[in-house]
């Protein structure tokens, strides 16, 4: 190949920029996505659990700042995306299990993990609010 | 003839083969399954305990933290939490981290998983043992 | 809503694409640009606009889309027939691969309307207004839909698509009984077209290590084929971090399946037998 000849690299045809978004594509992520909040959210759960240890001085902020209305939208987002993982995840246990592979299955499982999730996140503000929260 | 390899010289039958297969991944796929088992309980009673205690004072949660129940399962829970949190943020991380910053991502994932785990089981201990 | 098998186009969307631009994280020789408009005929009277990746070699331009409209009165129903019209009738330059046309070489694989199919075999009564073609996701084009699929092949090279046998050679058949044969259905139908390797996001962010769903299924092949004597081998070639473990069950290679064969499902039996063979 003679030097004086730059051969112009090939493109790349598109990706994630043209592939059309699809329920088994969009949970995947939302799995991904979810799960790296869920990696936040641990961290907030032993900075609460260090503030309780060391006493009500440090106890009382760490609360106040969760139980105030940008925690509680916070929390709420936490909530669906917990429950969104926890379904997702039992989803993808069972497909280890080599079961559930045929695509109306797929699909039939997928529209359940979401509305699972909405519903027991509902359930679950529901039942604090009931308790007086 | 293809330009991107123009200046790599290696067959694509060598460049598909690459380095050879690592001859092990199935353990860390299998903890990642086994954490996710414990995790199903663990999170579940985790949430209900939460809502069961909605508006509860500093006093009375400590008062349930303390009993062996709570602070055995409590401490479980970020055990296994903490387990598949660093596995899965370490699968995230070699999915999307080519270069060589990926080692010391791993690591600090890993390490800071550890370090958060055991802040909160001593955290854990010094209310369940403490006065 | 419930998608039966994977020859079905949904009617209603919420989203055609993901929500970011068009030329999103692409590299400068990547870019598309706006591109011609070819009118139809003026006799035409059903006429459908069909909007194709154009990228020409010789003319040193960056990739373009081209809408072509194109007269249904005069060309068959299928989307591989659309493209033969236009080759014929309006544009002589418009290049992609085809064979048999009737959806078993594989050859004419390409992404329609946001899914890769065969051309083929997917109906212009299906597309949407104006619909989309382009080349089979994430590959390196030669030329308009063309895609190079050297790597792709490589890597099925390197799991070693043959019958491994050690014992001696039998003077007949290699015996199979038919349960035991029934093992590879689903499987052997494989046509190699890449239409699931290709809209794998795994494989776009690691294809250069990960195997995809194409080669890990015939993988399955032949690990299921109870002819083959070298199981062993097969396994350990595949258990990788990489190679096999990229997989996250993402399924998009099922929902594609030209053939409505099961990828995400021989992983799924992989990935059991590894564990299978360790405890």
């Amino acid at each position: 190949m003679p030097s004086s000849m730059t051969t112009r690299p090939r493109p790349l045809s598109p990706n994630v920029q043209i592939y059309r978004p699809q329920l088994t594509s969009v949970l995947s992520i939302l799995n991904r996505i979810t799960g790296i909040l869920l990696s936040a959210c641990a961290v907030v759960l032993v900075v609460w659990l260090v503030a309780a240890a060391w006493g009500p001085q440090s106890y009382v902020p760490v609360q106040a700042a969760i139980a105030s209305w940008i925690g509680r939208i916070f929390l709420f987002g936490a909530t669906f995306a917990y429950f969104l993982h926890l379904c997702g995840g039992i989803r993808h246990l069972v497909w280890d299990t080599v079961h559930g592979f045929d695509l109306r299955w797929i699909y039939i499982s997928g529209w359940a993990v979401v509305a699972a999730s909405a519903v027991l996140t509902v359930a679950a503000w529901v039942a604090s609010a009931s308790m007086g929260g | 003839m293809d330009p991107q390899n123009m200046q790599n010289m290696r067959s694509p039958l060598a460049r598909a083969i690459g380095l050879g297969s690592a001859k092990e991944g199935v353990g860390v796929w299998w903890a990642e399954r086994v954490s996710a088992v414990a995790l199903v309980p663990l999170t579940l009673w985790f949430a209900a305990s939460v809502i069961a205690h909605t508006g509860s004072d500093y006093a009375t949660f400590i008062v349930w933290l303390r009993t062996p129940f709570a602070a055995i399962l409590m401490s479980l829970l970020l055990i296994a939490l903490f387990y598949h949190t660093a596995l899965g943020l370490q699968v995230v991380i070699e999915d999307y981290v080519h270069s060589a910053t990926r080692f010391a991502a791993v690591i600090a994932v890993r390490l800071g998983c550890c370090a958060l785990a055991g802040a909160g089981v001593v955290a854990i201990l010094r209310i369940a043992l403490g006065g | 809503m419930i998608i039966r098998s994977s020859d079905q186009v949904p009617h209603t969307t919420l989203l055609k694409r993901f929500p970011i631009p068009r030329n999103f994280g692409v590299t400068r020789e990547s870019r598309i640009g706006r591109g011609k408009i070819w009118p139809a005929p003026k006799a035409a009277t059903r006429i459908r606009a069909l909007e194709i990746y154009r990228y020409d070699p010789d003319s040193g331009e960056n990739p373009r889309l081209d809408t072509f409209e194109v007269d249904l009165d005069d060309c068959g129903p299928m989307v591989l027939d659309a493209l033969i019209w236009i080759k014929n009738k309006v544009d002589s330059t418009l290049t992609f691969r085809r064979s048999c046309r009737e959806g078993i070489c594989g050859s004419c694989a390409m992404n329609i309307d946001g899914t890769n199919w065969l051309a083929c075999t997917r109906f212009i009564s299906d597309l949407a207004t104006p619909a989309t073609i382009y080349p089979l996701a994430n590959l390196r084009i030669i030329k308009d839909l063309v895609p190079d699929l050297t790597h792709l092949f490589a890597q099925y090279a390197a799991i070693e698509p043959w019958l491994k046998s050690k014992t001696a050679e039998p003077e007949r058949e290699r015996l199979q009984s038919p349960d035991e044969r029934s093992k590879i259905d689903g499987y052997y139908e494989c046509i190699l077209c890449f239409c699931c390797t290709s809209g794998c996001p795994s494989h776009w962010w690691n294809g250069d290590r990960f195997f995809g769903p194409a080669v890990l299924l015939q993988a399955w092949r032949w690990l299921t084929d109870s002819r083959d004597e070298a199981k062993d081998e097969r396994l350990d070639n595949l258990e990788d971090p990489f190679r096999l473990y990229r997989c996250h069950t993402i399924l998009n290679c099922t929902r594609t399946c030209p053939k409505g064969l099961n990828p995400g499902k021989a992983i799924a039996e992989i990935k059991k037998t590894m564990i299978e063979r360790r405890s």
